[in-house]
């Protein structure tokens, strides 16, 4: 048990360095560098960069030296927990990141609870009634949820929110509050603008969730011991909900590795939509400028989210099933 | 920002401009820009130089008045310099209050800030964008000989934090910024006339002397100009950016090794605060955008800084303008720029009146929809026109080499010659520009003395697709294949020209589509390749492209940004990188122009920083006579409103110009002077 504990977190932390050498490389790949992405983004706005700026910019960066001399650099620091400036944001880049971080933990999170808060009844109600009016009515409108991009939907609720009913256009906060430092008002307001980031959030996951929630309780239902358990007379509610219901929730525990980057990142092409302050768009900005620190402390960030949470998945599913704890000891 | 994300963005415009046709009667009938009410009059402001006229008692701003009151500040006639700058504004006397609210794109908009705090330079051109005003200098002169440049800065000018700004802050500029190698690695060739490097000078506690060896009379454009030289502390000294002729030396001094206590002290001192090196330490305190500390000379302070969700600034307690009635400016207490993570966004904040005046990042291609929203988002929309020639150039790779058949092509001058008389303007300009910009040649606007004159607007570039044809068949291009596409003399294969097109501020890929199946039209096949920007200039300085397009905004004052015109800056180089190499490097790298109009435009561009204004406007007029009459660059359609020209104004702000001047020089909105702009309510 220990010994498979130790494997997998010296599988993980390799992984881990991994994802550190090939993040930043990947990020070295397009042509040019933050300087270049500089000057092309003034000069589109009106503005110019002389070529002696230029210069000194990478100079200052230390552009001008080698990959993995830049690499190397970065590396040392990190060990020592300093993940660098920001080239752009002129920031340490865990500040930088720091800031959003709560504000996206946030948003994912009431996506999630919405997403499960929806599927899984709906889900269980679908099995149950297998074929009913209402189970074709869900079966479409997931089956619509699934197939439509969501930055469409962003861009569509934003645009009718705007247009019928003078919705502020994306954003987490009113303008009276953003420069406010944080008040129950504050709070108040960021719930009032949560809700439709988060729907928009959760409609994709959560038509995928009816969709497996769905099939999963309906390969249970046909077990025997349902049949048994209907035979004892228990109540219906509690024949599905206290043993199928549980059985089909175990592939959940598989996914929880993807939900923590997710729950950090959150979905970057509809922040970006919708304007919200996470790390997302930052992400996604961080890799257009080619700032390579804060691109790259993310992506790292991410990874090893995604490790730990593969690691957490694992650990859960030990303990819940207990086939794979059998299956260790052989 | 044209900040990347071009499918989405895309999609996005797609999405607003599909429900923009879906309503019926938008005000905007295609073709009529004159008629549309939308363009006024150029206008501005009138500095008021008799101190006869300069008003005796002074009033400020109400929470000035207050801290006066409680001791903090020192009374508004002794905050003020003896040498007043009066302004008279466009329309009448302010009030004072009120936040402008913008929006902003991110920490690598500070160009957003800059600008509205563009005063801050020795001198600003006016709302014209072709004569000098006074700013921070009261006066200035060239000698005779060319060689001395001398500034008289107003006597009694404080930096916002009270201190006084004399000759002294230039000299410290020169002496200990742009001097130090750490700082600033390159001598600017603003400072070095043919090389020679030259000197600032303290004549007397307000009067500066820029001395060189060799005759400068360039120096008066380049220090009324968007130059390293002229551009003033806001947009020369943020970004890591380390020039404008002058900075705060009481403040700067302890953040240098020769000031306080050598270079291990304040190393030790920037890695006590986070900074690697006291360099890097010293690039942030200079910065307005985000160190509050650093005192400024522009209407506005940075009170909370760029690299936040709201960039924020409040007045400068010692600016040093008033109006004619004695008002200290600016009459508006805050600017807040608010972060829009896409130009969707802010375009859409914009219409929903989020916003009391913006210009920056508001997209042509939406102005139905703006219009369709004016009166709910309690807006009005001015467009001003830039003075640009084209804002879709179309550069041939003069030094293109890699497919022998291509450059010979590229080299012929009836070729180039065809290709413009095939793109028809008037097609563009409906589809991509509303029909409200001026097609023709790449010239400068008319209004400015740079323009050629009559005639060469339209020389070469009308549309006459008959006499592309003659002219395509005349040089030997005559033969064709099945489809009608003329083929190459060397393999008889059909002739692909590539064009580069980035997706910036402007379609580019859309409109360069456009223009291939214009040019398919008499016979030549152009393959667009819709390139990302960062590739497009790596290829371009690698001698790849065939033809690259982009805008030539800035060439309108040629000799200040002539990169887009002339190939003479290895930055960006699209009508021949290997000759803007030899050029730059005076003959050791690159490639010698074999073509003697370009080594005769190369040659006037270097003797004209030796001559006086008037020849040296004539040499520019030249330039731009062979530039034309060789199309080495197709002009397509021009002074359009596409760049910071489409200006959503609150209906409660006053004192607004009818028209805007659009150039880099003109610092829109800055040259405006925004201190003079109030709320009426």
């Amino acid at each position: 048990m220990l010994a498979y504990i130790l494997r997998r977190l010296w599988l993980g932390l390799v992984t881990v360095v991994a994802i550190s050498i090939v993040s930043f490389v990947i990020i070295q790949l397009p042509p040019g560098d933050f300087v270049d992405a500089y000057i092309s983004n003034l000069s589109a706005s009106g503005s110019m960069v002389s070529q002696q700026e230029a210069q000194s910019l990478r100079q200052q960066y230390g552009l001008d030296r080698p990959v993995w001399v830049q690499y190397g650099k970065w590396m040392t620091k990190v060990i020592q927990g300093d993940f660098g400036m920001s080239m752009e944001w002129g920031r340490p880049v865990t500040e930088v990141i720091g800031d959003r971080l709560w504000l996206t933990i946030v948003v994912s999170i009431a996506a999630i609870i919405l997403t499960w808060g929806i599927a899984l009844p709906i889900g269980i109600f679908s099995a149950v009634r297998q074929y009913s009016i209402p189970d074709y009515a869900f079966t479409f409108v997931g089956f619509a949820g699934l197939a439509v991009p969501n930055f469409l939907l962003a861009l569509i609720i934003m645009y009718f929110g705007f247009t019928l009913f003078d919705l502020k256009i994306g954003g987490l906060f009113s303008a009276e509050y953003q420069l406010a430092p944080w008040s129950y008002g504050k709070v108040g307001d960021l719930i009032a603008h949560l809700p439709l980031p988060a729907l928009v959030l959760s409609l994709a996951g959560t038509a995928q969730l009816i969709r497996i929630m769905r099939a999963n309780l309906l390969d249970e239902l046909r077990r025997p011991y349902v049949t048994t358990a209907r035979a004892r007379g228990l109540a219906e509610w509690r024949v599905v909900l206290k043993y199928p219901v549980r059985a089909a929730l175990n592939p959940f525990a598989s996914t929880i590795g993807y939900l923590l980057p997710f729950v950090v990142s959150g979905s970057i092409v509809v922040s970006l939509v919708l304007s919200l302050p996470t790390v997302g768009p930052l992400l996604l900005r961080a890799l257009i400028a080619q700032d390579m620190f804060l691109a790259g402390t993310i992506v790292l960030l991410l990874g090893v989210l995604t490790v730990i949470g593969t690691f957490l998945s694992d650990l859960i599913l030990m303990w819940i099933d207990p086939r794979i704890r059998a299956g260790m000891h052989e | 920002m044209a900040f990347g994300l071009p499918h989405l963005a895309r999609l996005a415009l797609g999405i607003t401009v599909v429900t923009a046709l879906a309503m019926p009667g938008h005000g905007l009938a295609q073709g009529s820009l004159s008629q549309s009410g939308l363009v006024g009059q150029p206008e501005g402001i009138t500095i008021v130089t008799d101190p006869a006229q300069w008003p005796k008692t002074f009033n400020e701003a109400p929470q000035l008045a207050d801290l006066v009151k409680q001791g903090k500040l020192p009374p508004v006639k002794d905050r003020l310099p003896q040498d007043l700058m009066v302004i008279k504004p466009v329309k009448e006397i302010g009030k004072y209050g009120g936040t402008w609210r913008r929006g902003f794109t991110g920490p690598g908009d500070d160009e957003n800030g800059n600008r509205i705090n563009a005063s801050d330079r020795p001198l600003l051109v006016d709302y014209t964008g072709a004569k000098a005003n006074p700013s921070l200098a009261k006066a200035w002169k060239m000698s005779e000989d060319g060689k001395t440049y001398t500034l008289n800065l107003r006597r009694g000018l404080k930096w916002s934090d009270g201190a006084p700004m004399t000759a002294d802050d230039f000299v410290f500029w020169f002496e200990e910024i742009y001097s130090n190698k750490d700082i600033s690695p390159t001598t600017i060739p603003d400072m070095t006339p043919q090389g020679k490097p030259g000197r600032i000078v303290k004549v007397d506690d307000y009067t500066v002397n820029f001395v060189f060896d060799v005759p400068f009379y360039l120096f008066e454009d380049l220090m009324e100009g968007d130059t390293l030289i002229g551009g003033g502390q806001a947009v020369r000294q943020s970004n890591k950016r380390s020039h404008g002729a002058y900075a705060p030396a009481h403040y700067l001094k302890q953040f240098l090794p020769k000031f306080a206590g050598g270079v291990d002290a304040v190393n030790a001192a920037a890695k006590a605060e986070g900074f690697d090196s006291w360099v890097a330490r010293l690039h942030f305190k200079k910065d307005w955008t985000l160190n509050p500390a650093v005192p400024v000379l522009g209407p506005w302070r940075t009170v909370q800084p760029i690299n936040n969700a709201v960039w924020v600034m409040e007045r400068n307690p010692f600016y040093w303008a008033v109006d004619t009635a004695g008002n200290q400016l600016p009459y508006i207490d805050r600017v807040t720029m608010t972060l829009a993570e896409n130009l969707e966004v802010l375009n859409l904040r914009a219409m929903a009146g989020e916003y009391d005046l913006q210009e920056r990042h508001i997209d042509l291609g939406k102005l139905p929809v703006i219009l369709e929203n004016q009166a709910r988002g309690k807006y009005k929309v001015h467009l001003d026109t830039a003075l640009n020639g084209t804002d879709a150039i179309y550069h041939f790779n003069m030094s293109y080499e890699a497919d022998p058949e291509i450059a010979k092509w590229i080299r012929n001058v009836d070729f180039r010659r065809a290709l413009s008389l095939a793109v028809d303007r008037k097609q563009l300009n409906e589809t991509f520009w509303l029909g409200v910009a001026t097609p023709g040649s790449t010239a400068p606007g008319e209004a400015l003395p740079y323009f050629p004159g009559p005639g060469w607007r339209e020389k070469w570039s009308t549309f006459d697709p008959k006499k592309a044809n003659e002219m395509l068949d005349a040089i030997g291009l005559s033969k064709k294949d099945g489809q009608g596409f003329r083929v190459r003399t060397d393999n008889g294969q059909r002739l692909r020209l590539q064009v580069q097109a980035v997706q910036a501020f402007l379609p580019w890929p859309k409109i360069s589509e456009m223009v291939a199946d214009q040019w398919a039209k008499v016979g030549i096949q152009a393959d667009v390749k819709d390139t990302e920007r960062n590739l497009a200039m790596t290829r371009t300085q690698n001698n790849e492209h065939h033809i690259m397009v982009w805008n030539n905004g800035g060439t309108e004052l040629l000799y200040l940004f002539p990169r887009h015109a002339i190939p003479v800056d290895p930055t960006e180089a699209y009508m021949g990188p290997e000759f803007a190499k030899w050029f730059n490097s005076g003959g050791t790298q690159g490639k010698k122009p074999d073509d003697p109009n370009i080594l005769k435009m190369l040659e006037l561009y270097s003797s004209a920083a030796g001559q006086k204004s008037e020849d040296r406007i004539k040499t520019a007029q030249e330039i731009w006579k062979i530039l034309i009459d060789g199309q080495y660059a197709i002009g397509t359609v021009g002074q359009s409103p596409a760049l910071m020209g489409v200006r959503l104004v609150s209906e409660r702000l006053g004192n607004i110009p009818a028209r805007n001047c659009i150039a880099q020089h003109c610092r829109t909105p800055g040259g405006a002077h925004p201190e003079t702009w109030f709320y009426k309510n």
